[in-house]
Formats: C-alpha cells, structure tokens, sequence
C-alpha cells in the first residue's frame, strides 16, 4: 500500500483528472454488493452468476460523451451452471468504449483448471456504428491440440496450436479458476503454469498464476497475479467469500457488483 | 502481375523498429510479423517523418512533411486543400477502406475511406485494449464479405504498443513497486537497460524544455514518477512494451490468416510500418517526441504472402533511406495512380522489386514544429529553430541564423547516439554538410503558414516557454 488513504497500487487510479472519483466508484461498488443477500438472491437452480462493472483506469476520456453519473464504461456477466460433469458458461461483455457486445458461450471440465472444451462460440454486435456490425465465430479443439476458428460460416483458420499436456482454459473461467486454486497458487512459490485462450480467441501460453499478497483495504482481499507472453499483467483479487471481487490490469478495472445463485 | 494488386497498408502505433524477433531481437517473439518479413522486403533505414502520432500520420496520408501538413503536433489540423489517399484511390478506381486509428486531424477520415470501424466515439490517441481486438473483427468481416470486383486499399490502424503511454500514465501520483517487489517476475525474465540508457546531457534546448525539465511541456507528471525509478522499473517498463507488441502481433497474425483463407493473399500487396517508435529506456527516456533513433525509426516491410506482386522476399535493404512521406507514392504507385504534384515521398516499388534506381542520401525529419534531423550513411544531425521574436506561424527553416543548438551523432561508432560531437572542432565540416543537406531539402518543401487555432496556441505557448530559455542563454 502506498499509504493509509490509498488502495492498492494494481488498482489505485485516483488520478487527478477523473471526475467522478475511481476509488469513491470502485468502493461505492464493493459495499453496495452484499454477498449475504447475493447468495439467497438465486436465479435459475445451480447458475451462478457474477456482474462486474467495468471502469478505465487513469482516463475516462475513452468513454466520451458518456455517463457523467458514473466512470462505467461497460458490464462483465459470467453465468455458469454444472450438468453433467460440464461447466457451461455464458459470458455477456459490453464495452461502451469499443462498442462491442460480446456473447460467449463455452463448456470446461469440472477440473480445478476448468480445461476448455469443444466446441464455443462467440457472438459479437457492435453499435459504433460503422460497417461493421456483427461478427460470429466458433471454435472448437482439433485432436493434434490446435484450436480452430470458423468467422462468419467461412473456411476453418488455425488460431494456434499447443502440446496435448497444456491446460487451456478461457479468461472467463478463471474467475473460478484462481478462487479454486487458491491454495495450490499460494503454496507454489513461483506460481502455477497456464494457457488462456483470450476472448475464446487468442492462444496466449506459457502464462502463470502467481500469488501477490493479501490486504485490508478496502476491505479483506488477497490479491493473484497473471502474466505471460502475449498478456498483459492482470492482478484477480478474491473477496472473504472466494469471490473475485477485482480484476485490475494497467487500463481497465472490474469491480464486482452482483452476485447470484448457491455455489455448488 | 496483370491486375492491379488489392493493398493492404497494416500499421502499429508506437512500435521502434528493432522489436520484430526476425531483426534478432531476443525479448519478444513476433511470429506474425515475421512472416512479413520472410515474403517481403525489410527497409532497415526507415524513418517516421515526424515522431508523434498525428503529425507522421498526416505524412502517410498526404506524401507531405509536416511543416507542410498543418500538423506539426497531436494538436494540428489537416490544411483541407491538401488531398489524401482515400480520395486519389477512391477516384482511380479502388474501394478504399480504413479500420482502426486514423488520429489526422482536421480530415474526418468517414470523407476519405468506407469505414470498417472507427470506436464508439472515434478512436483517438490510445485504447488498444478496447480497440484492436475489434479492429480484427471488423476486418474479418470485411475480408469474409468482400465481393466487389474493385481492388481495394484497406488501412488497418492498430493501436498498439501505443498503450506503453496508458502504462506510463499509470504510474502519474503513486508509487509503484518494482516488479521484483511485487514478485511476478524474476530479473531473469526482464531486459536488460540498453546500452545507451545513460545519455550525452548536451541536447538541444527544444528537447530539454519539451522532456527533460521539472515542467517539461511534453508529460512532467510521468517524468517526475520516472525520475524515482530503479533499473527494474525501466527494465520491466521494456519488459511490458515487448508484451503489447505480441499482443498487436496476434492481431496481425489473424488478418494474415484470413488473407490467405480467403485466397486474397496472391493479389495483395502488403506494407506493415509505424507512425514512430518509443524510447523504451534509451537515453533514460520514455514514449517518443524526440529525435534519437529509438523515436523516430520505425519497421517498413512490403510483402505478399502469395506470387502476384512481385516482392523481393526475405530480404533486408541496408541501404536505402525510406520516410514515413513514401507510403503514400508507393501505394499510388502499385494502384497505377498518378500522385499529385509537390509529393516529397517517392515510391519504394522499384527498390522492393530488387531494382537499382536513384534514390536519396539522407533522411530528413521534423520535431515538435522546431526540431529537425538529417540521417545519413556514417552521421545524424540533429538541431533546431529558435522561435521566432514574433511569431508568424510559418514553420521555420533554412535559415542559419535562427538555427539553435546541435547534435552530431556518429552512427557507425556511435549507434547509440550517446556522444554528441556538434561541438569538436573535428566534426565542424561533417556539421556543415549535413545542414547543408537540411537546408536543401527544406527548400524544396511548400511551408504552409499555421493557420488553424489549435496548433497556432500551441505554438503560441510552446514559443514562449523556449524564449524563456534562450533568454537565460539556452
């Protein structure tokens, strides 16, 4: 911590020129999501779902001609459920900045590494208001572990290829994944080795899980680390519940807003 | 080659010239890019015309240098009696599109290209993070839908690794731990510092006024967290640089995919440049706005990933100098479009296809509306305008009496441009030459007067601020 009135630096972006201020947003966020009420507020049996707000860090001029109330400048929802040994996820993120809306759907193993399995898809509309509007894209793991891409009904491409003993997953489950792996990350030293299919779309390997340090304010979280080539460094900060309460890379931060549904 | 070529002009923002792996360096692996280089040709000697976003884009879009353009600074504005790329295309017969960053100001770039995406509210200076990933789906379906029988001219601006800025920014009022404090990763993993982090300190006064004072005019909040930093900070300021270039990496790795999925990779011809490069350390320095190599040196690599276009592959040229003011001939060049007259670029076409033609000896850059560098075999100059007793707002140059402090860099043994011999006795004769080479090719270009409010407030502040230093004598 930097001193007494600051958050911590991997997500402190009380900078000057933001009005209305990041940290006051980012708090006022955390303490209007109760987990007490978010854990009886079930939606649909056994989903589980997390809503983050999206905030810029340092420069709010990325969302021009926005929201003056409020320095959101987008939405993360993480719905997912088990059935048959499967996670299904179902990821909704809006970016006002971009204009994209992205719809992900994908299924992982019930692993502690969430292993991505075939096949996914990802749907995205975009409202900037060019000539492009929409994109669709599957996906799914071809048996000489390379992951393939159809975009928009057109040939297959190759999006990247890795060996059979790498452990894929998407960015989107490890808010599933770290909290489960807590442990193993906290007792590993060096942390633990990776690979992230970004986005459902790009191949980013030879990633680490590491464990960066645990702090009081503004309240209880102990903090992880991810970082690798073709990534830039993410730090995933866990709530007293085993919630992903922040993720903080050096441009944007997603603050937990909502939970719902029993965890399983 | 029977038909004329679609062209596809691929540009990353912020990206020095030497952070490609097949140039051989070791800290960044750009498999993407060097797949360019393999089915194309390498300009080893290529140099931004102005190393600042707005200003070197308003060269690529015009053939102009920036003392011509109207945008000396992020802060210009395009003289609109000036045509750009997207018009002579569109009027010759290609379908002209842009995606991604445009950041011309003064040219709404929707007049000038189709436009496959530009951001929710106009891209602007940085937002890699929000935009380049869309930028490839907007190009993915372009290149999935394209069905007319036009070629086309397709500009993809990415963004990054300009987000090196957002990370600089990041560090504005806190403090921020080493890496090695913080644990993620080893010394092992980081860069070294380069070799010439350490810096000759006798700079001209425009750039010691614009980045190294305690009110620098170009980003004091970032120099002053800088100035606090360790060796780990800067090496892990390199180290996260290379990763944004991956990232941009893979953005072109799936356009270069798409191309040849949808067999359009034959027929296209395609230039992969930057705007301008990033000090990344060097000269104890960040971003770009100055004159040494790491700033104004960027990749150019024509290729096609096919055998329609002729392309010497795999080839790096050492010997030609190549500016940021060519793109725009070499791209009318390949369309079979004649470029209006008063283009100071010329077209690289001829040297790609392994032909010896005439071509220029030196290259010549602008800075910061008063800076000015001749690059040539063996030396670089580097030097300046004193502004003006009373500003008029027509970009300076050739005048020897108004000329400022100087820069003599020795690039053969001195690539690190880290001592300056503009003031041995000895170099006075290479010092005559080289201005006299900046005095020639600043009369040959068509100065415009500054007319627009934007940069003439600019220069306005920015002039005042450097009469103050010269009256305390420089």
């Amino acid at each position: 911590m930097n001193d007494s009135n600051s958050l911590h630096w991997s997500f402190d972006y009380n900078y000057g020129a933001q009005n209305p201020q990041f940290a006051q947003e980012l708090i006022g966020t955390l303490r209007g999501y109760d987990p007490e009420v978010a854990i009886r507020g079930t939606q649909t049996p056994q989903t589980i779902t997390h809503v983050y707000n999206v905030l810029p860090n340092y420069w709010r001029g990325y969302s021009r001609g926005g929201d003056t109330e409020t320095l959101r400048i987008g939405t993360a929802v993480i719905e997912r459920r088990k059935n048959d040994n499967l996670w299904h996820y179902s990821v909704k993120y809006e970016n006002t900045t971009s204009g994209e809306n992205l719809q992900m759907q994908f299924c992982c193993s019930d692993e502690n590494y969430r292993p991505l399995r075939s096949n996914w898809s990802i749907n995205v509309r975009n409202s900037a208001g060019d000539e492009y509007s929409q994109l669709t894209c599957t996906g799914y793991l071809a048996s000489d572990s390379e992951v393939r891409l159809r975009i928009n009904g057109n040939p297959e491409i190759a999006a990247g290829r890795m060996s059979a003993s790498v452990k894929l997953t998407c960015n989107w489950a490890l808010f599933d994944v770290i909290p489960t792996l807590a442990r193993t990350i906290q007792a590993s030293g060096d942390g633990v080795d990776i690979a992230v299919l970004e986005d459902l779309e790009q191949l980013r390997l030879k990633s680490k899980l590491g464990f960066l340090e645990s702090i009081q304010t503004p309240i209880p979280l102990d903090g992880y680390y991810l970082y690798g080539a073709g990534l830039l460094p993410s730090y995933w900060w866990l709530d007293g519940h085993g919630d992903v309460a922040i993720v903080s890379t050096f441009f944007e931060t997603l603050v937990l807003r909502e939970k719902m549904g029993e965890d399983v | 080659m029977n038909e004329r070529p679609n062209i596809l002009f691929i540009n990353t923002d912020q990206h020095s010239w030497d952070a490609i792996s097949a140039y051989g360096n070791p800290f960044l692996r750009t498999p993407n890019i060097d797949e360019l280089h393999r089915n194309g040709t390498s300009f080893r000697r290529s140099f931004c015309t102005d190393p600042v976003c707005a200003a070197a884009r308003s060269s690529w879009a015009t053939g102009l240098y920036t003392s011509e353009t109207g945008v000396p600074f992020n802060g210009g504005y395009l003289r609109s009696e000036i045509p750009d790329l997207g018009q002579l295309l569109n009027a010759g017969g290609y379908q002209a599109f842009h995606c991604g960053k445009w950041h011309v100001p003064g040219r709404d770039v929707r007049e000038s290209f189709q436009t496959l995406y530009y951001g929710q509210q106009d891209i602007g200076a940085g937002g890699a993070a929000y935009y380049d990933s869309a930028s490839t789906h907007a190009v993915a379906g372009f290149l999935t839908n394209y069905d007319s029988d036009d070629p086309f001219y397709l500009q993809i601006g990415y963004v990054d690794p300009h987000d090196v800025c957002e990370y600089l920014h990041n560090h504005e009022e806190k403090q921020i731990p080493n890496p090695l404090e913080q644990g993620i990763v080893s010394e092992d993993d980081l860069p070294p510092l380069p070799e010439n982090f350490d810096y000759d300190e006798r700079e001209t006064v425009l750039h010691r006024v614009c980045r190294r004072v305690d009110d620098a005019l170009i980003h004091a909040a970032i120099l002053k967290e800088v100035r606090d930093w360790d060796e780990f900070h800067w090496r892990y300021l390199r180290w996260n640089y290379y990763r944004f270039i991956e990232k941009v990496d893979a953005e072109i790795g799936r356009v270069l995919t798409l191309l040849r999925e949808t067999s359009r990779h034959h027929n296209t011809l395609i230039i992969f440049s930057a705007d301008h490069g990033e000090a990344c350390g060097s000269h104890q320095m960040f971003q770009k706005f100055t004159l040494y190599e790491e700033s104004v040196r960027v990749p150019f690599i024509v290729a096609c990933l096919g055998d329609n276009v002729p392309v010497e592959k795999d080839r790096f040229d050492e010997t030609h100098f190549v500016s940021g003011v060519d793109l725009f001939p070499t791209v009318c060049d390949y369309a079979g479009i004649d470029v209006p007259e008063g283009i100071q670029g010329l077209s690289v076409r001829s040297l790609v296809e392994g032909k010896d033609v005439p071509w220029r000896d030196c290259a010549y850059i602008e800075s910061n509306y008063w800076g000015r560098a001749i690059v040539t075999d063996r030396y670089k100059y580097v030097t300046e305008y004193k502004p003006k007793a009373v500003e008029d707002f027509q970009p300076p140059g050739p005048n020897t009496d108004q000329l400022g402090l100087a820069q003599l860099f020795d690039r053969q043994n001195d690539p690190g441009e880290t001592e300056n011999l503009a003031g041995n006795p000895t170099y006075d004769e290479v010092v005559k030459v080289c201005r006299n080479k900046l005095f020639a090719q600043e009369a040959r270009l068509h100065r415009q007067q500054i007319v627009h409010p934007s940069p003439k407030q600019v220069i306005s502040n920015w002039g005042d601020r450097l009469r103050t230093y010269w009256a305390d004598g420089g």
